[in-house]
Parts: structure tokens; C-alpha cells; sequence
């Protein structure tokens, strides 16, 4: 197997990677049609494959699980979600036959197996759904000719896919079809009525290819998403030891602190964060993160290029074939840190004071939302898809290092992600050696307006609010997020 | 004996920037308890929050505790909302996420947070096997919080303050949700608690109370005044009063034999805690039933099932406006035809919505309004704001207001699209008794155009006249199905 993007005439390059649509709610008015009657059936029963497969059920579709043989006598966890909640279970031999449609829904790094072991169980012209493309594009998996490949994925955790249903909404989703695998042109139609089945059609639909896809997750979660939040949160902690901050109160200041100042992120951008700061502190907050774009540009920029030419997917596919060595001594390395061995002090921290005295990650999050924004459309990559997974996703990886701090981040994300973020907070650490030796507690562990007058200049503050709002990322966010309006506000620490 | 122990002196506060007490006095003496009453919105919890120290407030705030009192010297407030957390300390939660079976180990037993409980307060363990017996809660211990009812949520947090025994004990509408016996054993235990050393301030509109109780007040115009215990009913408001809106009446359902409901052995259960036991039960168009039961008797798993809420609907063999569950129907289509309210549907409804968005979401089942709901539906909602007495809240976010008032606000929008079957579980909980009276007249009206009632409520004397059937649930199984005439 050789990377599919890879195999491709420029030409084809850039039109996958220009495939961006956001959809017009009136492309749903088929509901789920495209799928009714069809049997579905799920490979994995994790949160994803669970959460799922109820929304899907509950929308009257008929869903039942295959899964390994192993984890059904084994009675694992996939197979007590799946049973318990009363769906059909069997092996891959008993279901895959008589399936309209695969729905793959395992962890990225077992694609490879489950695809091997699935596809030649399937029945002529059926459908194999993934919820992302690295297998597709990365390891360059060929799909018989006959069946139809399609993409849905949501771009939430499973529980907020189940969440959001409920209520009555959904959550933002990404549909795409395999040019490569559309044999009778129902592709799209498929997709659609899936995401009708999750909900995820009135929160906002984009409609991408399997390569846009990768590309520009893969960017996002090794960049702003994991990787800067991981350096930015140990500097950070460190920074405030260092400088006789008590440790308890920095490790929560840390721990909750991205949490809540993305929460205004996710609400109101870019904009809606930094208004959150006083007029004094926004400025000093624009300032040191357009120092931190210029010291991490090369950065970003190197890790879009090596995603791009796929020298990431191969030193990582290396690693996996190596069992895992590298990724296993760094996850190790992160548990080991002080900020993770630091309990949460049990003190009060009000909402605004984690604004007011952590100014420092309002200027990491600035910074590495604009230049992981900025990056992947230079790369080729639209905007829309360039804010799913940058802007969008960030609050929602903060909510990990919240619960449990890195070691769970880590733990959460995929394998793909988990080595991205180390690949990138090994380099950006000593990148960032000297700015971190002119940081002080103004910007971190102590109050930013402390002492200081309220005072600004006015033409320095409108500048710097006009280099905000009209950044690109907040123009288009702010039509995405107008479709998903009332986003359920996350009640944070 | 009668020095004061509270003492409270031109207490001003405001309740997100609205003024809502004003200079107000109050004294407790010692051993006195105290009930105040009067309408929703005026400032009950405020001050009960105020007297606890959780809310800021302006003014003087003095409570004596007596030293040689062994019992701990506390203010206590159980609050009349309840939230909380899963073992890493979020809140989270979802709606019917309890029903997940995958969600159910994410948080604490009900033995675990009790022994916490106990160990931060020092309590002796031995007394509290007592309090549970007489609350019904000893069959739950080994439970998480997140498969506890409402009703037993509620329970949970009488247990721990009765076992507390604060010397100040103020309990915010405590009757809510509890089942006649809890409310009898809760009295006698109050009563207990009272006469070996707490005081009781108790925020009410309910006629069954502790026989301790010895002083009487509401709050009016942000003032505390004292009253007889007589004079209660007079200090009732009157909010819903106008003529039902027209377009309430505008289609009635015809009246049919189709069975709306039928469960033929449902069974229920997680792991080997068995739920529902082998339900049989129909419910024909136009009929009027009530739902009742003791706290965790299945009322509210069963009628999760009926709202397409149950994970576990797949697997039995039941039927909802004539179509068996499971056969290509999605919960979208059973939830248009049902007007839903009850406490699970409040605790988890969208706070950031306006009153009048959380109304028109009624149309669309879901909470929180996602899309333009156009002209027709708007002016539809708007005559139930003015019926409900909403008008001037209707752009108020749901979170601004007290609960009696986002009450009224969801009973609105439970009725708003004038459904087929309305599922009415403890709709009037947070009203006063006015509130109640006149609701429940609302649906006799409603109802007497051929929609079809399940009504769960635990007050006898507060349900709507047009009941003719009743089921009672007992641990899971159906006890007795009888028409209500032959009960006397």
C-alpha cells in the first residue's frame, strides 16, 4: 500500500483538498430515506460506535454491532455497551454478510485489521463508512471497486453526539465520499441521511473529501489542539513554581483554566476570548501572542509540510511497526511530569480570575488557533474546514486536560494525535526557552491588573481590535457558529 | 430561652440585578421554627440562601449558635434544586443519560457520597440506617447517583441534613417529588430533630407539615411580615386567570378506540436491579389516568419508555399510537405527538434559553429553539405568555427566573402545540397551590377536547377533576389498574 495522496497528479491533490461545502439545511429534506430499511451495522462499540448507534436507532433505522470474536466471549466493555442496550451482537462472520451498510467506527489504528478482515465479508455494492480518512489516505487501503466509501464524522466526543441529540440538536459533522469508490452515486445521499440520523444535520454539515480531511486534522490536533495546549500548559505551570506560586494553586490554575477561557472561545472566537481580558491586559495578550506567532511559525509550518508529503504518517507507521516504542516512552515522559504529579489545591478560582491571571494561555490559544488557522490555508486547505479543526475542536480537547489533566488528554485522543502533540511540544519547548525567561507573574499565577491603572491608549486598542475581528478565522467562524446556534454552555470548574 | 438566634437586620438583596428583598427584619428566637410561605418569585430562597451565606446580600446577618448545643452549629440550607457530580467532579450531565447503561458508572454510589458525607461532618454512622429506613431510601445505597430518580435525589439530601442535624436546618421546598409516606416520615423526623436541638425554617406552600412548626410569615414587597397560621391561603397570588387561549380549542382530536398506549410484559432492569417488572397496560384515546407510586416504584422509567427516551424500548414488546416500537419509527415522530413535562425534563432543560424560545421549543421537542420558528407559532406561544402571566419575562433567560416561574414557562410549552397525549409527571411542583388549582383546570379543559392524560402527581387532593383511571406501581410491578370512581 503506498499513501494515497501521494499517488495523485497535482492537479487531483488540490482538487481533494478544495473539497469544502457547507451545507444548505434544505439538502436534508430527504431526513434519513437514503438509509431506511437498510441494515446497518456498527464494527466497534466504543463511545463513538455506542452513541452512534443509539442516535441512529432512535431515528428508525435498523442497527446492530459486529465485533471480534475475542471481545463478545470475552464479554468486554463493547460488547456489555452494545448488549445492554439492547442491540443485536455478533462476530463479523454472523452481520457483515447481510450488511447494506459497515459503519466503521474502531480506533484508527486497527482500520488496517478490521478493513482486512471486513471486506471480503461484504456483500456486492454495500457501503463501508468511516468516521476519519488516515486509512484511506495515509496507508493508501484500496477498496473493492464494487463498494461505496463514504465519511461522517462528528466533531464531538461520542457523549456530546448523544448529548446534543437528545435535546433535540446535534453537533457539527463532516461528510465526505471516496471519489475513488462511488460506483453507483449514492454516496452522498447515504451520508446525508446519516447524518440525519445523528442529528448532526441541524448543527451544520461540511461537506469534505477523505484527504481535505486528514490533512487538516492531522495538522490541528498535533498544532493547537494538543500539542500547544500540552506546551503551554507545562511552561506554564513551571513558570509559576519557579516563581514561588504555590503549586496547588498553579496545577488548578492550569488544569481548569484552559477549560474556561476556551469556553469563551467556543462562544464568541477568537474575539469573544480576548474581550474577556481588561482593555490593558487584551493589549499585552495581543502582543506577546504575535511574538509567540512569529517564534512557532516555522514550527506549524513544518508540520503542515510533513503532513503534507506524508513523512509524518511514515515515521509514525515506523513507530506502530516498532511497537509503539517511542510513543509509549513519551506518554510515560508526560506522566512524569510535575504539573501532572501536582494535585489540584482545593481553593476557590472564580471564573474571570482564570482570565485575570492566566493571560499568558489567552495568548498561547490566540496564537496557536490564528497560525494553525493561518497554516493550513496556505496549505491548500479551505477556511471552513481550516476552523473545524482548529477554532472549533479546541474547547473540546480542554475539556480532557480539565477532567484529568495531559496523561488523560493523551489517553483520549487517538494514537495519531497522541504522536503528533509529542513530536510537536519536544520541539516547541526549547523554541520557546528564552520568551518563557521574560515571562513573570503578571502573566501567569497573579492577577494582570493588579496595581496597574485601567488606562489605555485609544488608538492602540482599536488597532489591536481590528487585527482580531477581521482576522479570517473570525469571519468565517462566525457564520459556521451561527449554525449551531444555542451550544450548550459547558459549566466549567 | 429566648434570646434570638437569628437575627437579621435591613437585609437588602438582589437577585440578578433586580431587587427582590428590601430592608427587611427578622427575628427567630431560640426553639422556634418557622414557616414561610407565600407566591413564587418573592424572595423565599433568596433570603434562606441569604441566612446559609450563599448568596451576597446587604444588611445584617446574625445567627447565635448555642455552645453547649451538641448538635453542630450550622446554618444548613437543602436547596430545592438539586445537582451532582461524577467521580472526576463535573457536572455534565445529560438528558435520560441515566438510561444509558454505559453512563452509569461514571459516578458515585449512594453509599460512597453518604460515607463521605459523614466522615467530613463526623457522623455516626448507626443513626443514619434509621433515617434511611424511614425515607424509603435503604434499598439504594449500593445505586449511583445518576440512576437515582428526582423524587430520590431529593431524598438523598433530607437524609444528609437530617442526619446533620445543623442547628439551623432551612429546607427549601422539601416536599417536592416525595411520596405520600416519605412526606409523613419526613414530619415525624423533622418533628424529632426539632425537639433535640435544630430549628427549622421551612420554605412551603404545602398543607401537610411538621406539627413543630410554630411561626408562620411571608415576604411581601421584599418585607417579611408574620402571620396566623390561618392567614396562609390568603397570600396566595393569582397568575393564571384569563380564558384559555382560542387555538387550545381550535382542534379537537375525535374521540376513537385506537389504543394510544399498550405494553404487553415490559420488563426493565440494569444488570440484576430489575426496573419494571411485567408491565401490562393499555391506554385508549381520550382516556384520563393517573400514574402513581412510591418514590423509585418505575413511574419515571415507564414513562420514559412512552417518550421514546428508553434505550430499552427495542427489546419489548410494546405499542405507541398503534405501531410497534422498533419497527422503522424515530423518536421524533412519537415525541411530536406527546406534550411532556417533568422534573427530569426541567433539571435538564437549556438555562441560557428566554422564556419565550424555551415555549416555542415545545413545536420542535427539543430544549433550547435551534431554528425561526416563523409568524403562526410565535403568535401561538405569545397568547400562552400572557395566559401564564409571562409577558413580562418573556425575553428573560430561563437561569434569571425562580423556579416557579420557569415552571409556568415549560408548562407553556408543554401544551403550547396542543398534543395528543399529554404526560404530565409532577407538573406543578414549585407552584403554589393557586398555581396548582388553576393549572389543573387548564387541563380538565384541555382534556375535555379528547386529549389523551397520564398525570403523575403525589398529592391527592391537587390532581385535575377529569381523572377516571389509575395505575399504581409498587417496586417495579403493576399493583392494582382501577377507575378512580371506585376509590373512595
Amino acid at each position: 500500500m503506498s499513501n494515497y495522496f501521494n499517488t495523485l497528479p497535482l492537479r487531483e491533490q488540490l482538487n481533494q483538498l478544495g473539497v469544502c461545502d457547507f451545507m444548505d439545511s434544505s439538502e436534508f429534506l430527504d431526513g434519513v430515506n437514503a438509509l431506511k430499511g437498510k441494515k446497518l451495522v456498527i464494527v466497534g462499540c466504543g463511545a463513538q460506535g455506542l452513541n452512534q448507534g443509539l442516535n441512529l436507532r432512535d431515528s428508525g433505522l435498523n442497527v446492530s454491532y459486529a465485533l471480534r470474536k475475542e471481545a463478545i466471549e470475552g464479554k468486554r466493555d463493547s460488547w456489555k455497551n452494545a448488549t445492554e442496550n439492547n442491540f443485536t451482537v455478533g462476530t463479523y462472520e454472523e452481520l457483515i454478510p447481510t450488511a447494506d451498510v459497515v459503519i466503521n467506527l474502531t480506533p484508527d489504528k486497527q482500520h488496517t485489521a478490521v478493513v482486512n478482515a471486513v471486506m471480503p465479508l461484504m456483500q456486492q455494492g454495500a457501503t463501508l463508512s468511516y468516521s476519519h480518512g488516515f486509512n484511506i489516505v495515509e496507508e493508501g487501503t484500496q477498496i473493492r471497486k464494487d463498494l461505496t466509501v463514504i465519511m461522517v464524522a462528528p466533531k464531538c466526543p461520542g457523549s456530546e453526539v448523544r448529548a446534543e441529540y437528545v435535546r433535540g440538536f446535534g453537533v457539527p459533522t463532516l461528510i465526505a465520499v471516496h471519489p475513488e469508490n462511488d460506483p453507483q452515486g449514492k454516496g452522498l445521499a447515504q451520508a446525508k441521511a446519516y447524518c440525519v440520523g445523528t442529528g448532526g444535520h441541524k448543527a451544520g454539515v461540511l461537506k469534505s473529501s477523505f484527504v481535505a480531511e486528514v490533512k487538516s486534522d492531522l495538522m490541528g490536533e498535533q498544532t493547537i489542539l494538543c500539542g500547544l495546549l500540552q506546551t503551554g500548559s507545562i511552561l506554564s505551570f513551571d513558570k509559576m513554581v519557579e516563581k514561588g506560586i504555590d503549586a496547588g494553586y498553579a496545577s488548578k490554575l492550569v488544569q481548569y483554566g484552559v477549560e474556561v477561557i476556551t469556553e469563551a472561545l467556543k462562544h464568541g472566537g477568537v474575539t469573544g476570548m480576548m474581550d474577556r481580558l481588561s482593555n490593558p491586559a487584551k493589549i499585552k495578550a495581543f502582543e506577546i501572542s504575535e511574538e509567540l506567532k512569529d517564534i512557532m511559525r516555522p514550527l506549524f509550518q513544518k508540520h503542515q509540510d510533513d503532513i503534507m508529503s506524508g513523512e509524518f504518517s511514515r515515521i509514525m507507521m515506523e513507530d506502530w511497526a516498532n511497537g509503539d516504542k517511542n510513543l509509549l516512552a513519551w506518554r510515560a515522559e508526560t506522566g512524569e511530569t510535575a504539573f501532572e504529579k501536582t494535585p489540584a489545591a482545593d481553593v476557590k478560582i472564580n471564573e474571570q480570575e482564570y482570565f485575570d491571571n492566566y493571560t499568558l494561555m489567552v495568548a498561547f490559544v490566540r496564537a496557536g488557533v490564528e497560525l494553525a488557522f493561518e497554516t493550513m490555508v496556505q496549505a491548500g486547505i479551505k477556511p471552513e474546514s481550516a476552523y473545524y479543526e482548529s477554532l472549533h475542536e479546541t474547547p473540546l480537547i480542554a475539556n480532557t486536560i480539565a477532567r484529568k489533566k495531559l496523561f488523560e488528554m493523551n489517553r483520549v485522543i487517538s494514537d495519531t494525535a497522541e504522536y503528533g502533540c509529542y513530536l510537536f511540544d519536544q520541539a516547541c519547548k526549547p523554541l520557546l526557552a528564552d520568551f518563557m525567561t521574560r515571562v513573570d507573574t503578571d502573566l501567569v499565577g497573579k492577577n494582570f491588573n493588579e496595581g496597574k491603572d485601567n488606562g489605555v491608549d485609544n488608538r492602540k486598542l482599536i488597532a489591536v481590535n481590528e487585527a482580531l475581528r477581521t482576522h479570517q478565522v473570525e469571519t468565517i467562524g462566525a457564520t459556521l457558529r451561527k449554525a449551531m446556534t444555542a451550544m450548550k454552555t459547558i459549566k466549567t470548574a | 430561652m429566648s434570646e434570638p438566634v437569628v437575627h437579621i437586620t435591613n437585609l437588602t438583596l438582589k437577585y440578578r440585578h433586580k431587587p427582590v428583598l428590601q430592608d427587611l427584619n427578622w427575628t427567630i428566637k431560640r426553639n422556634e421554627n418557622w414557616l414561610l410561605c407565600g407566591a413564587s418569585g418573592s424572595g423565599k430562597t433568596s433570603l434562606a440562601k441569604a441566612i446559609a451565606g450563599l448568596t451576597h446580600s446587604y444588611g445584617n446577618i446574625e445567627i447565635c449558635f448555642n455552645p453547649n448545643n451538641s448538635s453542630p452549629a450550622l446554618a444548613y440550607y437543602v436547596a430545592n434544586w438539586f445537582q451532582f457530580k461524577d467521580l472526576e467532579g463535573q457536572s455534565n450531565f445529560y438528558y435520560q443519560q441515566r438510561y444509558n447503561k454505559q453512563a452509569v458508572e461514571t459516578t458515585a454510589t449512594v453509599k460512597a457520597e453518604l460515607e463521605s458525607f459523614g466522615g467530613k461532618h463526623a457522623l455516626e454512622i448507626k443513626e443514619l440506617d434509621r433515617i434511611l429506613a424511614a425515607l424509603g431510601f435503604s434499598a439504594l445505597v449500593n445505586s449511583t447517583l445518576i440512576q437515582l430518580s428526582s423524587g430520590e435525589h431529593k431524598k438523598l439530601q433530607l437524609v444528609k441534613a437530617i442526619w446533620l442535624k445543623p442547628q439551623l436546618l432551612i429546607l427549601d421546598l422539601p416536599y417536592n417529588g416525595l411520596d405520600v409516606a416519605s412526606r409523613q416520615n419526613l414530619n415525624l423526623l423533622l418533628d424529632e430533630i426539632s425537639a433535640t436541638g435544630s430549628q427549622l425554617i421551612l420554605i412551603s406552600n404545602d398543607t401537610e407539615l411538621p406539627a413543630c412548626l410554630d411561626h408562620f410569615a411571608v415576604i411581601e414587597s421584599g418585607k417579611l411580615i408574620e402571620i396566623e397560621a390561618d392567614e396562609r391561603s390568603s397570600y396566595e397570588i393569582d397568575l393564571i386567570s384569563d380564558r384559555v387561549p382560542a387555538f387550545i380549542n381550535d382542534f379537537a382530536i375525535p374521540k376513537t378506540d385506537t389504543e394510544i398506549i399498550k405494553m404487553v410484559d415490559v420488563n426493565i432492569s440494569y444488570g440484576d436491579k430489575q426496573v419494571l417488572k411485567n408491565i401490562n397496560w393499555e391506554v385508549k384515546s381520550g382516556e384520563k389516568w393517573v400514574l402513581q407510586g412510591h418514590n423509585g416504584s418505575g413511574k419515571s422509567t415507564l414513562l420514559s419508555l412512552i417518550c421514546g427516551d428508553h434505550p430499552q424500548a427495542y427489546a419489548n414488546n410494546f405499542y405507541l399510537f398503534g405501531n410497534k416500537r422498533g419497527s422503522g419509527e424515530s423518536i421524533w415522530e412519537i415525541k411530536a405527538r406527546i406534550g411532556l413535562i417533568s422534573p427530569e425534563l426541567h433539571w435538564y432543560f437549556d438555562p441560557s434559553a428566554t422564556v419565550a424560545q424555551s415555549i416555542i421549543s415545545g413545536f420542535y421537542d427539543s430544549s433550547g429553539l435551534f431554528c425561526d420558528p416563523g409568524y403562526t407559532k410565535k403568535a401561538q406561544a405569545d397568547e400562552l405568555i400572557h395566559y401564564f402571566g409571562l409577558t413580562a419575562y418573556q425575553n428573560t433567560l430561563m437561569n434569571e427566573l425562580p423556579l416557579g416561574k420557569q415552571r409556568l414557562a415549560l408548562l407553556a410549552r408543554t401544551i403550547v402545540k396542543n398534543p395528543e397525549l399529554l404526560i404530565l409527571d409532577e407538573p406543578c411542583q414549585g407552584l403554589d397551590q393557586q398555581q396548582t388549582r388553576h393549572f389543573n383546570q387548564l387541563v380538565d379543559e384541555l382534556c375535555s377536547h379528547g386529549t389523551t392524560l397520564i398525570y403523575v402527581g403525589h398529592f391527592e387532593s391537587q390532581l385535575p377533576a377529569c381523572i377516571e383511571n389509575r395505575i399504581l406501581l409498587e417496586n417495579g410491578a403493576v399493583k392494582t389498574v382501577e377507575n378512580i370512581f371506585s376509590i373512595t
